[in-house]
């Protein structure tokens, strides 16, 4: 399945959402979405909840994302991530690095 | 259960990377996994063929690598065989990764091999000394109505 990624402004959130699969094809994809958003504007979510799969590409893309939004002094959360999207995270052992959330509501 | 062998050819494209996953996905389902367990070797078995293809084949499409699955009554087998490149030893060597304490400490790289060295049974790793790479990924089929039992 491709990756499709849809961009909104809501609550003071500049939020990512991301469907389908992120692997080694489709990284670059949201490597870019989520390098602007941060350039952009304060508070990134990543709203990870139609997100089926995700690789160690996709896990690299968030590490660089956190860490870029770090230095500038920005948030970057992670929204809705499904139990294998969490998963890889947590085989990864990269799961307590990220501010992850179930939703936005709380801010 | 009779042995078995089923035998992939596959462009080292990375859009091909989402059949391949369904294809593993579909094979593992029918040998009994539960859905998580069928998730993590998937990964598993993706971080490979993408070491392949960024490492191995540098992005050139044109070449192929190879995906066997071998199957007996206890252990299911996969195995990756690639001509390109010979990746140099010590990527492949065991890392421990801890978990950081803060964003900058994650060290880059190698978060393709520690995946698959997490979720199989049994991983061997043997780059070839002129060309090619070879990873073994062995897996303990699901035990009768203890399904997806590591």
């Amino acid at each position: 399945m491709a990756l499709e990624i849809e961009v909104r402004e809501t609550g003071g959130w500049y939020v990512i959402a991301v469907r389908g699969e992120v692997d080694l094809n489709s990284s670059p994809q949201l490597r870019k979405a989520v390098l602007a958003g941060i350039e952009r504007t304060p508070r990134v979510a990543v709203d990870l909840g139609g997100a089926q799969y995700m690789d160690s590409s996709g896990v690299a893309t968030l590490v660089e994302a956190l860490k870029s939004a770090t230095e500038k002094h920005k948030k970057f959360v992670l929204v809705s991530a499904s139990v294998a999207v969490t998963r890889v995270l947590e085989l990864a052992r990269l799961n307590s690095l990220f501010d992850m959330r179930a939703t936005l509501d709380k801010e | 259960m009779k042995p078995h062998e089923i035998i992939l050819e596959v462009s080292a494209d990375p859009k091909l990377l989402s059949t391949v996953r369904a294809m593993v996905r579909s094979y593992l389902a029918e040998a009994g996994f539960t859905r998580e367990r069928t998730d993590e070797v998937v990964l598993g078995v993706d971080e490979a063929c993408t070491n392949a293809i960024r490492h191995a084949c540098k992005g050139r499409e044109d070449e192929c690598f190879s995906i066997i699955f071998r199957s007996d009554e206890e252990w299911i087998e996969i195995q990756l065989l690639d001509s390109g490149e010979p990746v140099p030893a010590e990527v492949f060597e065991r890392k421990e990764r801890v978990e950081p304490g803060d964003v900058s400490e994650i060290e880059p790289g190698g978060l393709g091999i520690h995946l698959i060295r997490e979720v199989f049974d049994e991983v061997q790793f043997c780059p070839g000394s002129v060309e090619g790479n070879c990873v073994t990924m062995r897996l303990r089929r699901p035990k009768p109505g203890r399904t997806g039992e590591r």
